[in-house]
């Protein structure tokens, strides 16, 4: 398989070990000269970092980045690639591919895929092993679409108190694409999934230099066969109608409908049975959650060891304030139109309310088109502020299962599951 | 030379009335203020040269190195860390304790292989605790 990517680059070896040093040299030089432009820019801009206290931010402060096949996005690191959707970009359900987040893991991912020898693998403990081409995703298999709302596990993770390491993500780690492939379990059947294996494992063309058997040489997450979102995933070859951005996971990826973007493996290239549940880094000892009410625990409970932890899964209901993004004033006495954008992992937004009474009554929004249970739902509510000054619009939204969002922090050691009321301060000046 | 006269005071009560104007206009709004922008700091991408083969590919992906802080440490932090990732997975965070710094750096040894011998690891916690902590990090 010709796959270009720069994976195993760095051998542990002690020669490239002393390589590495001397293009440190070079980054070292360079990072002498760069800074002019951004330190300038900085300067009239955010702060470089936000922090020991909870990011005031909307979105993360890193500077504009431009990459492949990309708008202008926010950078939160260049190697492995996360780069995060900036606030406008979700006045609409659907936020366009060259907008949509980037999250990898690893520093080897693909420069390019030749298609002639790509193949996705259904293997492992199955009957038939089976591989298929591009082409033969899209021919042999009915298409299937759905909006689904892809969202890292991190997102908001800026918002934590204390502060806990990891990507400090501002709120714009998610995004909805309507994704079209072939339903996943059309494939497992094809291949015959042996009785009794508990897990099915997901493999892209991710991998690092770390060495083998660690986290830092492949990513792969692995979901239980008897879970019912594998009814509703699909390996999605298009995203918006479109083919994938590479750094969204150009040929295919996973879609986990509900689920949070971990499991949504880009550059999917290996479906593996499994004849025992995985074990490897990525499941067993990240993107674990507290086994607690909303994913919350107290520093002190993880010092003390007491947490039992189950791996992240389905999406808590969140809402945001989008437009007016509050940088600008508003004539008292003047309708604003208030608009956002509002999702749950778990069954669909049933209604989003807004406050302008610090919480103690809420107002019905409207809601916008129902593009299904997993996709964005914009929603709008008009605002006639009347008296000059600050005020502050809250929002909360409520899903199918009858869950609201709460007011109070989440906090975990990874920073997962965020899911507060959001807040938005709006200045109002005197119309005469 | 009284047309001229007549003139130059037309063009004095004109000056006057202009002036008069832009005063109660500038009462009112603030106009035609620019300042130097950020021109060329952030440059679009060249068109893409493509052929109908089957490879499918995009050009290099952007290094952005960033300023790390001077001081004993730097050059080992910059070095090792980069076996694996840049070093903006440094300066991205908070200010983080002295202790979830070397629990970072343990990490990447113990959970991720990294092949950090034990000198420059000290070093490396050193350096992270002097420049990156609540107490020490400059904005």
């Amino acid at each position: 398989m010709d796959i270009r990517t720069p994976a195993n680059r760095f051998l542990f070896s002690r020669r490239s070990l002393l390589r590495l040093l001397g293009a440190a040299g070079g980054t070292l030089a360079l990072g002498d000269v760069a800074p002019r432009s951004a330190a300038g820019q900085e300067a009239a801009g955010l702060p470089a970092f936000t922090g020991p206290g909870a990011s005031p931010y909307w979105n993360s402060v890193g500077p504009w980045v431009s990459e492949p096949q990309k708008a202008s996005l926010l950078l939160l690191t260049d190697r492995g690639v996360q780069l995060e959707t900036p606030r406008s970009y979700f006045q609409t359900a659907f936020t366009p591919n060259h907008a949509f987040y980037v999250r990898w893991h690893l520093e080897g991912i693909p420069n390019a895929v030749d298609l002639k020898s790509w193949r996705l693998h259904i293997e492992g403990n199955v009957a038939h092993p089976i591989s298929y081409s591009l082409a033969d995703l899209v021919r042999k298999f009915p298409a299937e679409s759905i909006a689904a709302v892809n969202q890292c596990s991190g997102n908001s993770r800026s918002r934590l108190q204390p502060r806990v390491p990891g990507g400090q993500w501002g709120n714009g780690a998610m995004g909805n694409a309507r994704w079209t492939g072939v339903r996943l379990r059309e494939l497992l059947h094809a291949a015959g999934p042996k009785t009794g294996s508990p897990q099915v494992q997901f493999q892209g063309l991710e991998s690092g230099g770390g060495p083998e058997g660690y986290g830092s040489h492949f990513f792969m997450k692995s979901l239980d066969l008897s879970n019912p979102v594998l009814d509703e995933c699909i390996v999605a070859y298009a995203m918006n109608g479109e083919p994938l951005p590479m750094l969204n996971g150009f040929p295919v990826r996973l879609v986990v409908p509900g689920y949070f973007a971990t499991y949504w493996m880009k550059c999917l290239t290996w479906i593996r049975v499994l004849d025992k549940a995985d074990d490897n880094f990525w499941m067993k000892t990240a993107y674990r959650v507290p086994d607690t009410p909303r994913g919350n625990t107290t520093p002190d409970e993880v010092k003390a060891g007491s947490v039992k932890t189950i791996p992240v899964n389905r999406m808590p209901v969140r809402s945001f304030l989008i437009s007016p993004d509050g940088d600008a004033k508003i004539p008292a006495g003047m309708p604003v139109q208030v608009r956002g954008i509002a999702f749950s992992g778990y069954g669909g937004v049933t209604q989003v309310e807004v406050s302008s009474d610090g919480l103690k009554t809420w107002q019905p929004a409207r809601l916008g088109e129902d593009f299904g249970a997993y996709s964005f739902r914009t929603w709008e509510f008009t605002w006639t502020p009347k008296i000059p000054g600050r005020h502050t619009l809250a929002a909360r939204a409520s899903d199918g299962k009858g869950n609201t969002q709460p007011d109070q922090p989440v906090w975990n050691p990874g920073g997962y599951l965020w899911n507060r009321i959001e807040r938005q301060d709006y200045f109002v000046g005197a119309a005469e | 030379m009284r047309s001229l006269k007549r003139y130059v005071t037309l063009l004095l009560g004109g000056s006057i009335m202009l002036g008069l104007a832009a005063g109660l206009l500038l009462a009112q709004v603030d106009q035609g203020n620019y300042e130097p922008g950020t021109l060329g700091q952030l440059q679009q991408a060249p068109p893409a040269v493509l052929s109908e083969d089957s490879v499918y590919q995009v050009p290099a992906y952007p290094l952005y190195p960033p300023q790390m802080a001077e001081g004993e440490g730097r050059a080992e932090t910059e070095g090792f860390c980069s076996l694996c990732h840049s070093t903006r997975y440094i300066t991205m965070q908070p200010p983080l304790p002295a202790a979830t710094w070397e629990a970072e750096v343990t990490k990447m040894r113990k959970a991720f292989g990294a092949p950090i011998p034990d000198a420059p690891a000290a070093l490396i916690i050193k350096y992270l605790q002097a420049h990156y902590t609540p107490d020490t990090r400059k904005p």
